[in-house]
């Protein structure tokens, strides 16, 4: 039987792109925004594109916050795609300071390059990803090899505070930033796996997988 | 290590692919969904459809073939061509696309780029400028898919819509599209030059060579192909290898 | 209420519009010229009983009812009965350098292997784009050339002329355009002149379809001193002007009877050669270093469709005021047929452009025919027939267009 993925529809967010990439790789995609089918699903997929500010209040406005935080606690597995992971955490600096979902711990700030590198904002390229934590690498990176691009598209990128919870980084400007984590049931991709060919669409069966695990 | 990026332009006009010379002409040569696939198959990293007759008809045609585009091709879309209003703005990224292309709206009324850009964000927004040659070093702006001259210097221009914020700007020659004689490298670098946002070179190439000479100028983050490709001259693999051949680094 | 209306020029007083391109059934066809009058009943463009123009049902012709292969056949035929052998011109290719005249005389050298002398009746007053592809014609295309330019003292009158008493400042261009292949292809010693598109694209007679050979009364006369210029006879240029006959020397067609002697032969390519404008555009742009213009034309939607003249514009203009159709109904009309627009598109377009005042060269248009702004508008107003124009207050409606938003319709 057939994954349920739900991808979480508050308005922000190229959903239908997700959705196509998630029937590809051979599950069910839901588009919602109602509680019911959150928790029923397999896994949970959190899109966004655009400002943290904006985000978080329109998840407050549907009242998602509460309907994630219940999902989570669940055990099911959790995915953030760009916006979606950077609000996973504690804040963002962006606009002011914002509060995120706190789920996993630390700040989401502008990407900083090294003194003297010429790179352009907002970083919208393909970029190698580096695995970071080598024994840990997961499931969700299963059939994903070191320095396989991605699509990146974004200004500001999350700090965690616990190393341990990086899956993967990404250079920008000579600095590294944080490109995918993990931490237990809750993952974060900040690039755009269902704009990454066919390796983002590895992930995306991979977290898939993951989904049908927990059946 | 930030990879450039090499992206099909595939221009619209209701079911057909077409391609003009000079930005003119309607020759039909293709389907945009079969096109796209087979691309997105080949490697390209990104796809932008411009509905070609949009000014003409003042409408955005594409939502059609974005969403079929978006069920079986896995890289970044952007749509342009006609997009007048907020709604077509998310009637395009509903459909599936990632980013649209604005030109003729934003120069009609600077405050769109700025909308756009606050309630979508910068990443979905590229300002595209279309590009005449007026006189050595420098160049004028067009609008109405290169038919209106604007009077603005398209340097001056590029800048702005930087400050109005876009998330990006395309720059297509209208000296050399279709023409297949080679980028107008001196537009394209010095438009990079003047803005710290990337810049996307449209128009000119006809062979590999063309788009290695384009991006050895590393102020450039992408390359828009258009009849190279349509008119099966070279094919994306080789044209990635080139440039790797020649230290500019791609994805494969 | 039309049939109270009355009907200039014996234009049929029902205005109709084609249902499957944008063209009414004002359109006139090609005339011979110099034979043209105010009082002369025009001939126009037929229309089925369910209201299918000439020029589509010419087009599905050509789509479906010709044999492009055997045509083709025909033109090698043709061709190695004129090839030279030792190395003179072959055929003369009449043209401006734009894409018509450039794909015709292109192919016929270099695909084909003939020899061309091109020959160039100059426009009244060069654009920059038009000399641009005029000299990339002969410097890119690589062809010989001979521009002609008439005396511009009497061109001009000749012109002014035309506007006042026709409307049709074109006139005398076109009795000097149609002659001067044939002419110059006497003086040469070549027999074989080719133009490129049949008027019978555009609706001209249905006979002419199906010949190959332009008609030699476009081109030849018997007594030349009654040829009309601008509704006046060359007589009367003479005796009011203080011109000479010698003047009129490159408007003086040859005698049809010499033509027949040298064994010339005048015949279109576009009978031969499957035609489509846009397609010559882009073989012009590969192969003669042709340049669409930056800018459209006024009137229009189109950046390389007749480009070189700057009075180009004001026959059209004319065109919309005696006829009620500008240049985009023209140029519409012509990229449906060839499926490159549908019918809706180029309704909308002909909303937008056709009645789009030609302002950019209005003032060189003026002082090029001696006439004043107000000179310039009263003879307008005189050529709009009731049965096509309605005068509101001060301004002018049309009372039909092909949108369905006439003042009758």
């Amino acid at each position: 039987m057939k994954a349920k993925i739900a991808i979480i529809d508050y308005g922000m967010g190229n959903i239908k792109s997700i959705a196509s990439a998630i029937e590809n790789v051979g599950a069910i995609p839901i588009l919602s925004k109602s509680t019911e089918a959150i928790l029923s699903s397999d896994g949970v997929i959190l899109p966004g594109v655009g400002a943290f500010k904006h985000g978080m209040n329109r998840l407050k406005a549907a009242g998602l916050i509460e309907i994630i935080n219940e999902y989570c606690k669940t055990n099911k597995p959790l995915l953030g795609i760009c916006l979606g992971m950077q609000m996973l955490f504690s804040e963002s600096e962006e606009f002011g300071s914002t509060k995120g979902l706190g789920l996993i711990s630390g700040p989401v700030c502008k990407l900083e390059t090294n003194d003297g590198s010429k790179e352009k904002l907002p970083h919208i390229s393909w970029n190698e990803i580096n695995f970071y934590n080598r024994e840990s690498t997961d499931a969700i990176l299963s059939g994903i090899n070191d320095g396989d691009d991605m699509y990146f598209v974004h200004s500001f990128a999350a700090v965690p505070d616990n190393n341990d919870e990086i899956l993967a980084v990404a250079d920008y400007g000579g600095k590294f930033f944080c490109a995918a984590v993990k931490k237990n049931n809750i993952y974060g991709c900040q690039f755009h796996p269902e704009k990454s060919g066919e390796i983002g669409l590895i992930i995306l069966k991979n977290f898939v997988n993951i989904s049908v695990s927990y059946k | 290590m930030l990879k450039k990026r090499v992206i099909a332009r595939i221009d619209v006009k209701n079911e057909y692919v077409i391609k003009g010379i000079h930005l003119e002409g309607l020759r039909k040569i293709g389907d945009p969904n079969q096109m796209a696939i087979e691309y997105y198959q080949q490697g390209i990293d990104e796809i932008i459809f411009m509905d070609a007759v949009a000014a003409y008809y003042d409408r955005n045609n594409l939502s059609h073939i974005i969403k079929k585009a978006c069920v079986n091709v896995f890289v970044p879309i952007t749509v342009g061509g006609g997009i007048r209003t907020i709604e077509d703005i998310q009637e395009a990224l509903n459909s599936g696309a990632d980013k649209v292309a604005i030109n003729t709206q934003a120069v009609r009324n600077k405050q769109f780029i700025d909308n756009a850009a606050k309630i979508f964000g910068s990443q979905c927004i590229v300002a595209s400028i279309v590009a005449k040659n007026i006189s050595v070093g420098k160049w004028e702006a067009y609008t109405d898919n290169g038919r209106e001259p604007t009077g603005l210097d398209v340097m001056a221009w590029a800048k702005e819509v930087e400050q109005l914020g876009a998330g990006e700007i395309m720059v297509t020659s209208i000296d050399r599209d279709g023409t297949k004689k080679g980028f107008d490298i001196e537009l394209n670098t010095q438009v990079a030059d003047s803005v710290s946002i990337p810049v996307i070179a449209s128009g000119g190439a006809g062979c590999k060579l063309d788009v290695v000479n384009l991006m050895k100028n590393l102020s450039l983050d992408a390359v828009a192909l258009g009849s190279v490709l349509h008119y099966k001259h070279e094919k994306i693999f080789y044209i990635k290898k080139a440039l790797t051949h020649n230290h500019v680094r791609v994805r494969f | 209420m039309n049939d109270q209306l009355e009907a200039y020029y014996g234009l049929p007083n029902s205005v109709k519009f084609c249902k499957k391109c944008v063209i009414s059934n004002q359109r006139p066809n090609s005339t011979v010229e110099f034979k043209n009058e105010i009082k002369e009943k025009k001939k126009v463009i037929s229309f089925t009983d369910e209201d299918i123009c000439s020029a589509c049902n010419y087009h599905d012709e050509k789509e479906t009812g010709i044999n492009w292969v055997e045509r083709e056949e025909k033109l090698k035929e043709l061709l190695s009965r004129f090839k030279s052998k030792d190395g003179s011109y072959d055929v003369i290719v009449p043209g401006s350098g734009g894409k018509d005249s450039a794909f015709t005389s292109h192919i016929l050298k270099y695909k084909y292997g003939m020899n061309p002398l091109t020959v160039t009746w100059a426009p009244h007053l060069y654009t920059d784009i038009g000399w641009k592809n005029f000299q990339n014609w002969m410097h890119v295309g690589g062809h010989d050339n001979i521009l002609y330019t008439p005396n511009g003292k009497l061109h001009r009158l000749m012109t002014k002329f035309a506007f006042h008493n026709l409307l049709h400042p074109f006139q005398p261009f076109i009795v000097g355009q149609r002659i001067i292949g044939p002419a110059i292809a006497k003086k040469f010693g070549v027999k074989l002149v080719m133009y490129g598109e049949n008027q019978a694209e555009y609706g001209n007679a249905i006979e002419e379809n199906e010949n190959p050979i332009m008609n030699m009364d476009f081109f030849s006369v018997d007594d030349s001193l009654k040829m009309l210029f601008g509704g006046k006879t060359m007589q009367s240029y003479i005796d009011d002007h203080g011109f000479s006959k010698i003047d009129f020397a490159p408007y003086i067609a040859p005698l049809k009877e010499d033509l027949i002697n040298a064994g010339v032969e005048v015949h279109y390519l576009g009978y031969y050669l499957k035609w489509d404008p846009q397609e010559c555009y882009y073989y012009a742009v590969e192969n003669t270093g042709f340049e669409a213009n930056t800018v459209r034309t006024e009137g229009s939607f189109s950046k390389y469709s007749s480009i070189d003249d700057k009075i180009d514009p004001f026959h059209y203009f004319t065109t919309l005021i005696k006829f009620g159709i500008g240049r985009a109904t023209y140029d519409a009309s012509q990229e449906v047929r060839n499926d490159k627009i549908t019918r809706e598109e180029a309704i909308y377009l002909v909303r937008k452009y056709d009645a789009e005042f030609p302002n950019k060269y209005f003032k060189e248009f003026l002082h090029y025919i001696d006439t004043s702004e107000k000179e310039f508008w009263a003879t307008i107003d005189k050529f709009r027939s009731p049965h096509i124009w309605n005068k509101k207050d001060d301004a002018w409606e049309l009372r039909h267009t092909i949108s369905g938003e006439g003042c009758d319709d």
